[in-house]
């Protein structure tokens, strides 16, 4: 066997992207057969902008074992059914992502074939009307779906929402668990190798040196080791995704928690609302090319529905991917890897699966070259694919009020999604390719939310006569009303099973 | 505003012109899409598609198609898999099976544990972890059902047939269904003067079929899509050198065998393929390296029976057609490109074609994106096939014969030579994009053509090597108690669908060594 194994793995940076690679690893390495030190200094804070998330984190709190109910209580954390769009598109129109599908296949075609066809004959019911997610969400109800689809009408899923400080404060307490060791210290100096160019080891400000098999970096924006040490290049989509600042606050709970996350377009980006159990997290995502940081600021404070808790944080960010998120021995997971704005909350997602990855082409001491550049081309390809459907929801923007959407509106698009949206717009199909994060349904709620009317439905839904269909879509609208509200509310759902002790 | 297709020709029967038709003509009633099929008794069909991969069940699923009426009428049998002999050198054989190896434990794919439970001198072969091989090799056959033992999870079967009688019952069900066939040769393609489409198709006797749509079943000759429409062949005959057969069917002799057997020849290969009342052979071979006569002659004695017929010959190129669908003409089958008959993908391909078609069923207005879409399925698809096979040539130690020489020796694409340097240097396998065949087939192939990774996954490790073996040995036991208690593949026919002129059991199985 060529390589020996690797011994020890030093994560730099903890928050969110090294706390759960530390956990996953660890989980992974049974037994303490790998040895994970994670480096970080309270010093530095964390940007934990990812208060969403999107199912997939549910995987990842079973791998470790984490107890769902446990993990909401420690981080104060609510339910995700999925996204409203409000003033997207159009303004005074609004639509909702949800975790779910438009109900089952209907003679093998997605069900949004026929809802085209009945709304081609004066059917004005939105397509939101056959969503379950979107049905629960109206009505601010929530239960957990049954394990086995005992009724395919009846499908969801759902994510969370929660305190991202409180987050890493708990996956640090899982990784410790498992037997990661946290050290304090203040990163000063990356030597490399001088002959591999490999980073050879970290210094810290008082002078301890840390070294190991494997880095992995969680430092942030910075990039710590994979730019700053490897010099490794970053590919900037600004000019896809012009939005480049976040101004963050939090406000006061003056209402049941919502189980959903609210995203209302601003005249040059939009605001995010995503309620916990103890305060309401806000933010405006903006271009700061189109208004002014005060601006900005104003138009946020302006918007809350109740008053604000502390001052607000000022983030700067440039859209974009490390050009190779693995580069010899340092692995980089998090906001060093890339960024994308949290319009789908797919940071956390994004950390989540680079560190499965990681673990599906862990190395040996001989980092084979292969596999490290196919660990980049997957992992390349998943942020690009999730780079178009960011970009979809601001290109087909109709609106004319601000110039950041006609800019928008008149940017060129990547070839790979203007396809989608061509083939969308002829026939109602979206075109998948490797590495997508988000199915047909989804790619669905953003195309016909924003306004992309598919010219003419699939042929083969003529087979089913018309009074059948009509039928068929009025009983699911029905059905889906009647499971909603047999459901409890999203709040007494959690006051009876995950109340945090504070809220 | 849809404009609809109202109407549709398929130019060719065959397998690719009927299973067209059977699926179009449940998609919509004749009323909203009329379909008419011209085919001309004069011409043959070429019919080498007699071995299928499990995927066609989801086909006849489609069609409501009962699986034993369907084996009945086709004289079919079961296929549980593909066996290999002679190919990675003479003497050797493995075994490509339709169902996965194994179950995953821990966090790593089933092959990382037994990579690593080989190195350290456990002796058991890939094989033994297979349902499906250990039940073929056995002879046996069973078809998997709700109440079945969870190991049947990882089984999977296809089927064998004879390919005429295959067209005949598609035709059947199409005629059923208000497809009207009509007899008759195409002597021209009229195209619209305005736009290049195909408006309709002259037959010799003066008769014109009109249509909105053509779907070109015609075979190699591709009369509309290439002849007509002139979109050209891409050929990748470099890679897959092999452009001719000879095929011939022999006598039964014994129970049939659950799988299709192939074997290295002097010039390409040799395939074997059991029906219920006779067995098909041919000899796919490259005329670059061997005469038609020492074709023949290589064939004919290496049948287990005698001849039923005179070897009938075939003469192709291997490649695929530039774009599947242009204007209004979309081609299915030999039309759209040949990729010999190795892995049995030819009826595979005619398949995923209609299913890609009904996803993407045009209207008259014919838009761009949807042909584009198209296409690039269709490409992925084709290249992903492509690969698959080359790999079997080219990892090989045979050597002494010029056709071996080259396919060991030769360049492949640059999408097989990454996929072959990951998994040699860590067993890990890439999905580039659509791959019809998955991990488990590839990992077939790889192992059982020589490629041997320079070490396994790392993470194998959380599992402690003695709980791995006994893991491994509990496996192995299962599936040997579940392949012991199937019937024979024969008994299994008898009991379900064994067709009126078929014989019954003839004698012990005889396995041939």
């Amino acid at each position: 066997m060529s390589g020996e194994a690797i011994q020890s793995v030093l994560i730099v940076g903890g928050g969110t992207a090294g706390w759960m690679t530390a956990a996953a690893l660890a989980r992974a390495f049974p037994h303490r057969s790998l040895r994970i030190t994670l480096v970080e200094s309270e010093e530095i804070g964390i940007v934990g902008v990812g208060e969403a998330t999107v199912p997939i984190l549910q995987q990842l709190n079973r791998f470790l074992g984490v107890d769902e109910r446990e993990f909401l209580k420690a981080t104060h954390g609510t339910y995700k059914l999925g996204i409203e769009f409000r003033e997207w598109g159009q303004q005074g129109t609004h639509f909702f992502h949800g975790f779910g599908d438009y109900g089952p296949l209907i003679q093998g075609m997605q069900p949004h074939q026929h809802w085209l066809k009945l709304r081609e004959l004066g059917d004005r019911s939105p397509i939101d009307d056959y969503s379950m997610p979107s049905a629960m969400a109206r009505r601010g109800r929530f239960a957990i779906p049954p394990a086995t689809a005992q009724n395919p009408a009846i499908s969801f899923n759902y994510a969370f929402h929660f305190d991202a400080s409180l987050y890493g404060r708990f996956l640090r307490s899982c990784a410790e668990a498992l037997g990661v060791e946290r050290v304090e210290g203040k990163i000063v100096d990356v030597p490399l190798h001088p002959e591999s160019g490999s980073i050879d080891h970290v210094t810290l400000a008082d002078g301890r040196e840390l070294s190991a098999d494997l880095f992995v970096d969680c430092s942030g924006f910075r990039g710590l080791l994979i730019e700053q040490a490897l010099e490794t290049g970053y590919d900037d989509w600004r000019h896809w995704l012009p939005c480049d600042s976040a101004i963050a606050v939090g406000s006061e709970v003056t209402s049941a928690p919502t189980p959903f996350t609210r995203s209302t377009a601003q005249r040059a980006g939009w605001q995010w609302r995503i309620p916990l159990q103890h305060r309401v997290g806000n933010g405006h995502v903006y271009s700061s090319a189109f208004i002014s940081d005060d601006e900005a600021a104003d138009t946020l404070l302006e918007n809350l529905e109740s008053k604000p808790i502390g001052e607000p944080r000022l983030l700067r960010f440039t859209a974009g991917r490390r050009k190779k998120m693995w580069n010899k021995n340092c692995v980089a997971v998090g906001l060093a890897a890339g960024f994308m704005e949290p319009l789908e909350s797919t940071s956390i997602q994004l950390i989540q699966s680079a560190a499965v990855r990681l673990i599906d082409y862990f190395p040996r001491r001989g980092f084979d070259s292969v596999a490290i550049d196919e660990y980049n081309r997957v992992t390349a390809n998943e942020h690009e694919r999730i780079r178009d459907f960011l970009i979809a929801h601001y290109c087909l923007s109709q609106r004319t009020d601000h110039d950041f959407w006609k800019e928008c509106a008149a940017s060129a698009v990547p070839d790979t999604l203007k396809h989608k949206i061509e083939l969308f717009a002829a026939t109602g199909k979206v075109p998948l390719y490797s590495e997508e994060s988000y199915q047909e349904p989804s790619w669905v709620a953003i195309l016909l939310g924003n306004g992309v009317l598919p010219k003419s439905y699939h042929p083969f839904v003529d087979y089913i006569p018309t009074d059948e269909l009509r039928r068929m879509f009025r009983e699911r609208r029905g059905e889906l009303v009647r499971a909603a509200e047999s459901m409890p509310t999203h709040e007494a759902f959690i006051e009876r099973f995950c109340l945090a002790q504070a809220a | 505003m849809t404009e609809p297709i109202r109407s549709v020709v398929i130019a060719g029967g065959g397998t690719a012109g009927w299973m067209a038709a059977a699926a179009l003509s449940k998609a919509l009633p004749p009323e909203r899409l009329k379909i008419t099929l011209v085919e001309s008794e004069e011409i043959g069909i070429v019919g080498v598609g007699e071995a299928t991969i499990p995927i066609i069940q989801l086909f006849n699923q489609l069609l409501n198609i009962d699986e034993d009426e369907f084996v009945r009428a086709t004289k079919g049998t079961f296929k549980l898999g593909i066996e290999f002999v002679d190919w990675l050198r003479p003497g050797h054989r493995y075994f490509h099976p339709f169902g996965r190896f194994g179950d995953d434990f821990g966090v790593t794919p089933f092959h990382q544990q037994w990579l690593r439970a080989r190195a350290f001198g456990y002796p058991v072969p890939l094989g033994d972890f297979s349902l499906n091989t250990v039940a073929a090799l056995q002879g046996r056959f069973q078809r998997a059902s709700a109440d079945s033992s969870p190991v049947f999870n990882t089984f999977g079967h296809a089927y064998h047939f004879d390919a005429s009688l295959y067209a005949k019952f598609l035709r059947g069900y199409a005629e059923a269904h208000g497809v009207e066939r009509i007899e008759g040769k195409i002597a021209e393609v009229n195209l619209r003067a305005d736009d290049g489409h195909i408006e309709s198709l002259g037959l010799e006797d003066g008769r014109t079929l009109d249509g909105e749509f053509f779907i070109d079943c015609t075979g190699f000759r591709a009369l509309l899509i290439g002849k007509a429409l002139g979109v050209g062949y891409e050929d990748w005959s470099a890679y897959l050198p092999c452009d001719r057969a000879l095929a011939v069917p022999t006598e039964r002799v014994a129970d049939p065998l659950p799988y299709t057997r192939s074997t290295a020849r002097s010039a390409g290969w040799q395939w074997r393929i059991p029906l219920q009342h006779r067995t098909g052979n041919g000899y796919v071979y490259c005329s670059r390296f061997i005469s038609d006569e020492d074709a023949r002659t290589e064939l004919l004695a290496n049948l287990d029976a005698p001849p039923l017929a005179d070897p009938r010959p075939l003469r192709f190129v291997t490649g695929r057609r530039e774009e599947s669908w242009r204007k209004n003409c979309v081609s299915l089958g030999l039309a759209s490109g040949f990729l010999e008959p190795l892995e049995s993908t030819s009826i595979h391909l005619i398949q995923t074609g209609i299913t890609k078609l009904a996803s993407l069923f045009p209207d008259r207005g014919f838009d761009p994106a949807v042909i584009r879409e198209y296409n690039r399925q269709a490409r992925e698809e084709a290249e992903s096939i492509r690969d698959f096979l080359v790999l079997h040539y080219h990892a090989t130690e045979r050597s002494g014969h010029p056709f071996w020489d080259y396919c060991r020796t030769m360049p492949v694409p640059d999408t097989l030579a990454y996929k072959l340097e990951l998994f040699r240097s860590s067993g890990r396998y890439p999905e580039l994009g659509y791959d019809l065949f998955k991990l488990t087939s590839w990992v077939a192939v790889m192992i059982g053509q020589g490629i041997d990774p320079q070490a396994f996954d790392p993470m194998v490790d959380s599992v402690a090597p003695r709980d791995a073996d006994r893991v491994l040995s509990g496996m192995r036991a299962v599936i040997a108690q579940a392949a012991q208690q199937m019937p024979s593949h024969q008994q299994f026919i008898d009991r379900h669908c064994r067709a009126a002129d078929a014989p019954a059991h003839t004698q012990a199985m005889k396995m041939e060594v």
